[in-house]
């Protein structure tokens, strides 16, 4: 199914990297993200009564860029290919196909968007625990593919849906681990991921139950991703 | 009209009438499709019945019309026969090897010529010499070979729907289903779209084409017409 649907896959990939200005924005959005929002972060952190620490904001953020570039990614392979996927699946390819073609696709998106997050966060700060780093970072995103696709796949407006991931982004963004005195919302998708990238970034280790917490929480977001990939290039014959 | 007359090889439709009278199987039957959409949220949300029984038959060898005013549900009855959309009730029998040409090309738009006829070729199981073969003859009938690099935001409309068409005709379908196929098309090009269909009907490939212009229906061996969500001529 794997090496079938490569191909595919690859033809996926290459839609959205020609577009020039989604390039810049690979490079560019990691930056604003590790430089800035971070600050910012750390700042709106310290309003809130919260504890992130100048350092930790800085890590995190470089899995805040993972996730937003991802989500929005994931969001627009779903909502601008739906008639397009369809009629592949159609002709023969088969919603199946298309859907592990298409998560395939945002998985090497999402790697390579990691991947310079990663590199945006080594060049800024360094990091303590740089393995730990990456998988984190791979999590946010893995999770925003989720989140993106379930997105695309249910809101056929383009504003619409790309408003309400970066709404989604923003609740969990700002009501992460130590960003409140309270943590008036403790469940968010990221929660976990976040705790491994803060930890990581200051040279520390996670407790197992972190690790197992967003493993969790990233394979249950492909497996919705997959879902919504599907369902958007179903037939009906 | 006169035009058509130039068109050399061309089989009378009266004579293709009259061997659609055979008994031949059809190679596609839609029998009492039904269609609504749901529209708005409650409690304003309202029914729009599209289709209420729609019944017709299209024969090996024979090209079919569908025609209909506006929003008549012509081109929701295609997406059923093709599968992209759900039926509420009725039944259709087609085969496994159609072709569809929507309205509007469904395409990507920075991807090239040549990587959509890779995809297509792919999913209909093509091995790659044969879809060579088969992209090199459709670039050569319609005219358009030296956009192959090109990607599909760079193409007119004109070329678009040219590619349309012939992703839904490489693999040579039993049936082929064309929604305004031609939309965009200069005279030309208009004139090689019916010849490569009759061309094809004389092969023995069934075709139903979604038609809005009087001038066609003398081209085509038998025409449905839809009205209120049924077929009211035949």
């Amino acid at each position: 199914m794997l090496s079938a649907a490569l191909p595919t896959s690859t033809a996926f990939v290459r839609e959205h990297l020609r577009a020039p200005l989604t390039l810049v924005l690979l490079v560019a959005i990691p930056a604003f993200f590790v430089l800035i929002f971070a600050s910012v972060l750390g700042e709106f952190a310290k309003a809130l009564g919260g504890t992130l620490a100048s350092q930790s904001a800085t890590a995190i953020s470089a899995g805040w860029a993972a996730a937003f570039l991802s989500g929005t990614l994931a969001f627009f392979q779903v909502s601008s290919s739906r008639g397009a996927d369809r009629r592949l699946a159609a002709a023969g390819l088969g919603p199946v196909r298309v859907a592990v073609s298409r998560i395939v696709a945002a998985l090497a998106i999402g790697l390579t968007v990691s991947a310079v997050a990663f590199l945006t966060l080594w060049l800024r700060s360094g990091i303590g625990h740089p393995l730990h780093a990456a998988v984190a970072i791979f999590t946010f995103a893995a999770i925003y593919i989720g989140i993106g696709a379930l997105i695309g796949a249910f809101v056929k407006g383009q504003l619409e849906g790309s408003l309400l991931v970066i709404l989604v982004f923003s609740v969990d963004a700002f009501s992460g681990p130590q960003m409140t005195s309270n943590g008036f919302v403790s469940v968010t998708p990221t929660r976990n991921a976040a705790n491994l990238l803060i930890a990581a970034g200051g040279g520390q280790g996670s407790p197992g139950g972190d690790w197992i917490g967003s493993l969790a929480v990233a394979l249950g977001a492909l497996a919705v991703a997959l879902a919504a990939f599907w369902f958007s290039a179903r037939t009906r014959a | 009209m006169a035009a058509r007359e130039e068109i050399p090889g061309r089989v009378s439709a009266k004579a293709n009438a009259e061997r659609s009278q055979s008994s031949e199987a059809p190679v596609l039957a839609a029998r009492g499709v039904e269609k609504s959409f749901h529209r708005g949220i409650w409690p304003l949300r309202r029914k729009i019945e599209v289709l209420k029984g729609a019944t017709l038959e299209v024969r090996p060898g024979e090209l079919v019309g569908l025609v209909g005013e506006n929003g008549s549900g012509k081109s929701t009855l295609m997406q059923i026969i093709v599968g992209l959309l759900k039926r509420d009730a009725g039944e259709v029998d087609r085969p496994d090897r159609l072709g569809y040409c929507p309205q509007l090309p469904m395409v990507w738009e920075k991807l090239t010529v040549d990587e959509h006829f890779e995809l297509y070729g792919r999913a209909y199981g093509m091995a790659d010499a044969d879809r060579e073969q088969a992209v090199v003859g459709l670039l050569d009938e319609l005219q358009f070979a030296k956009y192959r690099t090109y990607r599909i935001e760079e193409l007119s409309g004109g070329t678009r729907q040219k590619l349309n068409l012939a992703l839904s005709l490489m693999h040579e379908p039993e049936l082929l289903l064309l929604d305004e196929p031609y939309s965009g098309f200069d005279w030309e090009t208009y004139l090689r779209f019916w010849e490569m269909s009759e061309r094809r009907r004389d092969a023995g490939m069934g075709i139903l084409i979604v038609s809005h212009l009087l001038a066609e229906r003398d081209r085509l061996d038998r025409m449905y017409e839809l009205c209120e969500g049924r077929i009211c001529t035949c």
